[in-house]
């Protein structure tokens, strides 16, 4: 049997190597010669030769590119890069683990100057790094704009302030934000040939503002975003014949509409319920970083209801936020603790009561994106079984669903990180050449070779973790905040088969 | 009317008497008012037979105390001389949480002795808080709350304010009828959970859950055998067990205590609700937690029967989250049952020197022995399988999307 099937089978392959051979053989085409099938080390040791070769060429002076088996994403961002081993193990923008492949990563990345690419983490290089000097701002504001618009001073202005990062918190940004089209609104007058001057602030005033502070300063936050669809609308929905006046006078109001009502009334709201779950006396409550709507609720439930409790501020670097929280809540007389995150389950499992949270956005399925360290916070609260409640205003629900932390984050300064001494930060004041003092274990962590720093803005806490979510509507489970969405876009929703 | 000075508890007692909304709360409570649409397995209690208020012997009727309560908001309705809806609904905001506070209140003083030789006053306050005995206020309050929702809505639509007000009555009506007729749907869409040859355990006694097992058992004809937890402090789950008995139902009774003894041989376990809080949890006689937790433990699906009008916007964080509320006494009677049934046996005696026998083996403890008895307890939502309600089946998330929509 064997023997009459090999031959056959030989003949089938002779049959169909001589018919691919003649597929492959038009006349005009140009096939470049096929490389050779190297093996790993043979291919290790082609990469050393000619990582010896360049060396030599450039004198030497670059870091030895040592990937260490990252490539995929990192090799598409190169720019100018001849060969690409593309590795099917480019797993890195789907959130997979760091796959150590068989191919290096190819030397000729190492010939791009911009040393940011080495020490750039491959898990996360689907995330835009963070941008840095102040001259790339100022040269980007000149030539980035379209048909020759120049900003409006204050956008800038505030983008220094995204890019630096002074400026942290949702609602802080959102209403800065908000203010600053406020701003450009009364200084805009519709050019005198426009039809339809809608379209015009759409696209000179609005999206050249927002792109400019996304793509040049910081990713927005979800707070920023929903804020600026929400104006869209209202420009979209203003009538076709008004007069520019009333038209600005009317997006004025619905801006201050939209602050006052969602913002600030919210807060009053989400302080309100919240204060209801907090015990007359003896309470412990453990927080983290800061949050403009914990803080409030807190100030209120001491201050207005006369309530007695303890806090627990718990922080973390290299933002330090807590700091700013301490100050608030023990200058109004709340006894405070304030520890960081490695003396978490210290606390956790001895005296709190209840955690309050913060929040950058809620996922529609209930999970909660937040400032990196909250996850930990909440999921070390669940496993002693106690109670975690968000505070969140329902403007800040996101109608993506994210599972984990990766997809969705945003890389922040990998100085920061090197820079180990608390002491010498200046509180949320992380502008000028001051603070780069010497000293500090890593402080040459760019020479090192094999050495990443990380650092990221977010984390996601799964809805599991989540006791209750505290918006302006009340108290929620996690799995209520898809019918919130719902409920609030009537119109979107869902209708079945009617 | 009643004040909210709670310092002067006589006081309040006497004003609490005099008012007619009380009155009428508690007639309402114990005068056997028929269910209209009682199916065909409706259990016959032995409650029925109270004929007055009055009397000592006066039982509880099966009528739900938030169907009661809406029967008074209705009558409060009828009486009202107000004119306008805003006066209608201060009205019945007033005699609703006159309702509610005398349901919190309705226990925390320890209860004399069921005398006729007593004043008629203080018989007919025990009267008051015998009928509310172990049910939670947070069902009363509920239907409150979604009455009144119900009659500002109506009020919005129809300005015109006497047609407003027959409307409301008519809805009322209707509301109140719905409310009964809520159990008959619960059992429908809950029987078929029950399967033939299965064993249920329950917990407390539930009205909802009886009419759901007997529906099971009498209309569908299903073989099943229930058990019952005895339920102390006021032998619920002995009461059940003879309406189930009566109807031919197989019964087993077991102590509280064993309820993790049976639960390898339980095929699931059902029980009702005082309140279902809008994480998808609920709250009900005391041992119910712990029934959740064991049932979870075990692989046993947990089954909650409760009419939609229980739904209540209460968030508990825990235990010890929940609202006050009283015990029918914070004084609980401790007796050793083991040793008196043993000598009662040993003497074959009669009735009444049974009874006198028992004083012997009730253990009398000192005064400053703290006693805890809280009525209720809260099971969240992740220990329970599925609720049973008159709008279907749903999952303990979907609660909160129905609360949303409810209070809109």
């Amino acid at each position: 049997m064997g023997a009459e099937e090999t031959p056959a089978a030989a003949a089938a392959a002779a049959a169909a190597a001589p018919t691919k051979k003649e597929k492959k053989k038009p006349t005009n085409l140009v096939i470049p010669p096929k490389k050779p099938k190297l093996s790993k080390a043979e291919r290790r040791a082609l990469q050393e030769a000619q990582r010896a070769a360049k060396a030599d060429t450039h004198g030497g002076e670059k870091p030895k590119p040592k990937k260490g088996g990252s490539d995929g994403g990192t090799a598409s961002k190169g720019a100018g890069t001849e060969e690409k081993r593309i590795s099917s193990s480019s797993s890195a923008p789907e959130g997979g683990a760091v796959v150590d492949g068989d191919g290096q990563e190819n030397s000729s990345l190492a010939m791009n100057p911009d040393k940011k690419d080495d020490k750039m983490v491959s898990l996360f290089s689907h995330l835009p790094q963070p941008k840095h000097t102040t001259d790339q701002l100022l040269s980007s504001i000149s030539s980035s704009n379209n048909d020759n618009n120049l900003l409006h001073p204050a956008v800038p202005t505030l983008g220094h302030l995204y890019q630096t990062r002074s400026l942290l918190g949702g609602n802080a940004r959102c209403r800065a934000m908000l203010q600053t089209f406020a701003l450009l609104l009364q200084s805009y007058t519709p050019p005198p040939d426009t039809r339809d001057f809608r379209v015009d602030v759409d696209h000179s005033l609005l999206k050249p503002a927002f792109q400019y502070w996304t793509t040049q300063c910081r990713p927005h936050s979800v707070s920023m975003g929903n804020a600026f669809s929400f104006l869209k609308l209202a420009v979209a929905n203003l009538e076709r014949d008004l007069e520019w006046n009333e038209a600005r006078d009317i997006l004025l109001e619905s801006l201050e509409a939209y602050v006052t009502e969602r913002i600030q009334y919210a807060g009053k709201a989400i302080s309100r319920h919240a204060g209801s779950k907090i015990q007359e006396r003896g309470d412990v409550i453990l927080v983290f970083g800061r949050s403009e709507v914990i803080n409030r609720l807190l100030l209120d439930a001491a201050l207005m209801d006369g309530k007695t409790f303890r806090v627990i501020v718990v922080d973390s670097r290299p933002l330090l936020e807590g700091r700013d929280t301490l100050e608030i809540l023990s200058r109004a007389g709340i006894p405070c603790t304030y520890v960081l995150l490695n003396a978490l389950s210290y606390l956790m499992m001895r005296e709190v009561t209840k955690v309050f949270l913060g929040a950058s956005a809620l996922m529609s399925n209930g999970s909660v994106l937040s400032r990196v360290g909250t996850a930990c916070v909440a999921l070390l609260a669940n496993a002693n079984h106690i109670p975690v409640l968000v505070g969140c205003e329902t403007y800040k629900i996101c109608n993506r669903v994210q599972l984990e932390s990766i997809t969705g984050n945003e890389l922040g300064d990998a100085e920061e990180v090197a820079f180990t001494d608390c002491a010498r930060v200046e509180p949320s004041n992380r502008w000028g050449e001051g603070k780069k003092k010497d000293g500090g274990v890593l402080s040459d962590w760019k020479k090192q070779p094999n050495l990443k720093l990380l650092n990221l803005m977010y984390d996601l806490t799964p809805s599991s973790a989540v006791t209750g979510i505290v918006t302006e509507v009340g108290i929620l489970p996690p799995s209520s905040v898809a019918v919130l969405l719902r409920e609030m876009n009537p119109d979107s929703a869902f209708k079945g088969t009617d | 009317m009643a004040s909210e000075n709670y310092h002067d508890d006589e006081q309040l007692e006497l004003q609490e008497k005099q008012h007619p909304v009380i009155a009428d709360l508690c007639l309402h409570l114990s005068n056997n008012k028929k269910s209209p649409s009682i199916s065909s397995g409706d259990p016959p209690s032995a409650d029925k037979l109270a004929p007055s208020s009055s009397s000592k012997t006066s039982k509880r009727s099966s009528i739900p105390l938030p169907v009661a309560a809406i029967r008074v908001l209705l009558n409060v309705i009828r009486r009202s001389r107000a004119e306008t809806m805003m006066g209608l609904q201060a009205d019945l905001r007033e005699a609703s949480d006159v309702m509610v506070t005398f349901a919190k209140r309705g226990g925390p003083i320890p209860p004399t002795d069921f005398d006729d030789t007593s004043s008629n006053n203080s018989t007919q306050q025990q009267q008051q808080r015998y009928l509310l005995a172990g049910r939670s206020h947070i069902a009363l309050s509920s239907g409150c709350e979604l009455f009144l929702k119900y009659v500002t809505r109506a009020s919005l639509e129809t300005p015109d304010f006497t047609s407003c007000k027959s409307q409301v009555l008519e809805r009322g009506e209707r509301f109140a009828e719905f409310s009964i007729a809520a159990r008959d749907r619960i059992s429908s869409v809950g029987g078929p959970f029950v399967r033939e040859g299965s064993v249920v355990l329950t917990h407390g006694r539930s009205r909802v859950v009886e009419s759901l097992l007997l529906r099971a058992a009498l209309v569908e004809k299903k073989r099943f055998r229930v058990m019952v937890l005895e339920g102390r402090p006021d032998a619920a789950g002995a009461k059940s067990a003879r309406t189930y008995e009566k109807n031919g139902i197989p019964t087993t009774m077991v102590l509280d205590s064993a309820m993790g003894y049976v639960m390898e041989r339980v095929d699931m376990v059902i029980v009702g609700a005082e309140g279902v809080v809008e994480n998808g949890g609920v709250v009900n006689k005391v041992g119910t937690f712990s029934l959740g937790v064991m049932a979870k433990e075990l692989g046993v699906p947990f089954y909650v029967a409760a009419e939609s009008y229980k739904f209540t916007r209460l968030y508990p964080l825990n235990n010890s989250d929940l609202p006050e509320m009283g015990g029918i006494g914070e004084s609980l009677q401790f007796l050793d049952t083991l040793n008196w049934s043993a000598s009662a046996k040993k003497e074959e005696s009669t009735s009444t020197s049974s009874l006198q026998d028992v004083s012997d083996y009730i253990v009398n403890l000192p005064s400053t022995v703290e006693i805890q008895n809280p009525p209720c307890d809260f099971t969240p939502a992740k220990y329970i399988t599925l609720l049973f309600t008159d709008l279907g089946v749903l999952t303990p998330s979907a609660v909160s999307d129905e609360l949303i929509r409810l209070y809109q």
